[in-house]
């Protein structure tokens, strides 16, 4: 158990002119959590106005992000960093190259867009007169023809017949399109008619040509144009390789300047001096003064600030960080998935480190299962830079040793039991020949013997109270832990009500219900019973009304904890069928030897399997995780800690000089 | 027909289950709504919005042991 990282108030003031390298200082040293400051009425203070640089360097910012944008640059494993003086020298003159090669190679691609759109537009035009073999100049200019062409939703040739036989007429039967030539004195009457059959003019394109040759034209000259686009985009590859490297490196120095720029408008100035506060790590306050006293030549006075430690609003401000040992820090990516703890409190990284894999090795309980997905979680590890990927496959990893650790006690391999055995009559083998499972010929709950290996299936009311009793004392680590909470916070009084008098009240039931089985009479019942209700009385003081009021939810917590025999048997029943399914005999057994049916079998077995792996992560998971944020952590867990954000900045593509 | 001890116990199982499981998954529907609009608004959430929509699989897990229970 242990607590979150010790803070010290710090209180940084100088001279403005100072105010430059006291922020690079405290860049550099990446260690205050600045607190921002509020300008209040009575003060002298005010907000602070932004370093002069801070403006060119937006700008520059804007324009390197577009640049980025525009090719698409994103880190690679090919990306070196580059030395700081060596981006800010050549930052000016890069930024004027790049600028203008990507302008060029925009505006040009734009422009090829445009055209191809031109075009496709011009093939819409001319696609419909492709079923006709009419030079398109025919369609237009003559005195005493009319030309309709376009589309009709039933042509009735019979009703034109009726105003002239004058005419000639070309359709086309795979389309709904047509031409039709007629005098133009019929002009006014035909229009009407094709109006009622809805008709729906397409004019021909304003060309001479034949539409197949006007059409093979504009195809050519598209797909040459579509070459040329091609190749700009390949010259945009070569710009991102050739600038892609320093676009990243510019885009942090740049960034790490702009934060610099904005400090000051989260500190307190007057007209000629600076105070900035914050909080820095204890056990870093004597490196922290040194680095930013040389840095500014004494330049600004560093001292620390009293935290009144009653003062709740003042606790919650204090930034937390966690402080666990290599083994627990995983742990931490659980707890802060919840909330970060208070700076007073115990952090419950280190004991989750041990109950969250304890509860997921109950659950599952499966050596194969736990070797594939330890597997699974080492090449993750491997392949992957990403330190919260790598918290979290630290964790599944926990997890996994605990699931092997269950997964030899239940003698469990992919849903098949590791050694055989004879209960009421039935016979089940083992999946190893001549391993059998132990039976003690005595059990304690509802007739079931003991054994070992423990088949799960077999002992199930077993495991049911089993699975409560571990929950039982699960909650009860709580109630402890809770108890060195309050103790540490408000004192050895607070904690004894508002805590340990849930511990009593357990004392007083037990002492009722085993007075009872024992057949103690009314006296040891009632002795039980007044402990409770000390217990409860002693709980009312503590925490008020609502302290008896969750009484009844102590009960449904520790039933809760019986989801890990029920999530459990779910997923044995799951593997248990594939099993059934791939060599139960329903395809294929053993017993029939080499054949076709045997792969399918293998096949079947695998994706069930594979589904099963997947479902072996979400459910135990989440179920464990469950009893851990809702019942354990409702025992004593408060949260909701500020998180400790040093101002400074990681540089992933600058290097240190 | 005729009841038997045994069918009844079944069917009194399958009840347990059947009015759980849906109980659990039309209260994970509405919590599982909400939850999802609130980490729309602030991912740091995550954590509560997903103990908040796995609350109420308890709901099914009692189911279960009553039924092991007849």
């Amino acid at each position: 158990m242990s607590y979150p990282k010790r803070m010290t108030k710090v209180l940084i003031a100088g001279h403005k002119r100072h105010l430059e390298t006291t922020v690079d200082a405290l860049y550099e040293a990446d260690l205050l959590h600045v607190e921002d400051f509020v300008e209040g009425d009575d003060s002298d203070f005010e907000i602070g106005m932004p370093i002069e640089y801070g403006e060119e360097v937006s700008r520059k910012l804007v324009k390197v992000r577009s640049i980025a944008n525009a090719l698409n640059v994103k880190p690679t494993s090919e990306t070196v960093p580059l030395t700081e003086s060596d981006v800010s020298k050549q930052l000016d003159v890069k930024l004027a190259e790049m600028d203008k090669e990507i302008d060029r190679n925009a505006e040009e691609l734009s422009r090829l867009d445009a055209r191809v759109k031109d075009l496709e537009s011009a093939e819409k035009e001319v696609l419909p007169f492709l079923g006709y073999d009419i030079d398109l100049k025919y369609y237009s200019g003559y005195d005493n023809l009319a030309v309709f062409s376009g589309t009709v939703s039933s042509l009735n040739e019979s009703r034109l017949l009726e105003i002239t036989d004058a005419y000639q007429l070309f359709t086309d039967s795979g389309s709904k399109f047509f031409v039709l030539f007629v005098a133009k004195k019929f002009e006014k009457d035909i229009q009407s008619v094709l109006a009622d059959m809805g008709y729906r003019e397409m004019k021909a394109p304003d060309k001479s040509g034949y539409p197949s040759d006007i059409y093979a034209a504009l195809e050519a000259e598209k797909s040459e144009i579509q070459a040329q686009i091609e190749s700009l985009i390949a010259e945009r590859a070569a710009l991102n390789e050739k600038y892609g490297n320093f676009i990243l490196a510019s885009d942090e120095f740049l960034s790490i300047l702009s934060e610099k720029a904005e400090l000051p408008l989260r500190i307190a100035t007057s007209e000629h001096t600076f105070i900035i506060e914050g909080w820095v790590p204890t056990n870093n306050f004597d490196e922290f003064t040194a680095a930013v006293s040389s840095k500014t030549n004494d330049g600004v006075y560093i001292t620390t600030l009293e935290v009144d430690m009653h003062d709740e609003k003042e606790i919650a401000k204090i930034p937390v960080e966690y402080e666990n040992s290599k083994i627990a820090s995983p742990m931490e990516a659980v707890v802060d998935l919840y909330s970060r703890p208070k700076y007073n409190e115990i952090d419950p990284s280190s004991i989750l480190a041990i109950s969250f894999p304890l509860v997921y090795g109950m659950i599952l309980g499966d050596i194969g299962y736990a070797l594939v997905l330890m597997t699974l979680a080492f090449l993750v590890m491997k392949f992957m830079k990403s330190d919260a990927v790598k918290k979290l496959m630290y964790v599944l990893i926990y997890c996994q040793i605990s699931a092997l650790f269950f997964g030899i006690i239940y003698g469990e391999f992919m849903g098949f039991p590791l050694a055989g055995l004879m209960s009421h009559g039935v016979y089940t083998p083992g999946l190893i020949p001549g391993l059998e499972t132990i039976v003690f010929d005595f059990g304690i709950i509802a007739g079931e013997p003991l054994m070992f290996p423990i088949h799960r299936t077999h002992m199930i009311m077993t495991f049911l109270i089993a699975t409560a009793g571990f929950g039982f004392l699960h909650l009860n680590v709580g109630y402890i832990v809770g108890f060195f909470d309050v103790k540490g916070q408000h004192g050895v009084k607070h904690a004894v009500l508002e805590k340990l008098s849930w511990i009593v009240l357990e004392i007083g039931v037990i002492a009722a219900i085993v007075a009872w089985y024992l057949g103690l009479g009314t006296v040891g019942i009632a002795v039980g019973a007044i402990i409770a209700v000390i217990g409860v009385v002693m709980l009312a003081k503590g925490e008020g009304i609502k302290g008896p009021i969750e009484i009844p939810g102590l009960l449904g917590n520790i039933l809760s904890y019986t989801r890990i025999i029920a999530v459990g048997l779910s997923s044995i029943y799951i593997a248990s069928t594939v099993n059934d399914i791939a060599f139960g005999g329903l395809i294929w057994t053993p017993a029939d030897g080499f054949s076709v049916m045997m792969f399918i079998s293998i096949l079947i077995f695998i994706l069930g399997h594979s589904l099963n792996t997947v479902l072996s992560i979400i459910a135990p998971g989440l179920h464990a995780l469950r009893l851990q944020y809702v019942e354990f952590f409702g025992k004593f867990y408060a949260s909701g800690g500020k998180i400790y954000k040093p101002f400074g900045h990681l540089k992933k593509y600058i290097l240190e000089e | 027909m005729e009841f038997t001890t045994e069918g009844l116990a079944a069917l009194s199982k399958a009840i347990a289950i059947v009015g759980t499981g849906f109980a659990s998954a039309w209260a994970e529907k509405v919590i599982g709504a909400a939850a999802v609009g609130a980490m729309v608004e602030n991912e740091s959430l995550f954590g509560k919005a997903l103990v908040l929509t796995v609350l109420p699989e308890t709901i099914v897990i009692f189911g279960l042991v009553v039924a092991i229970l007849i």
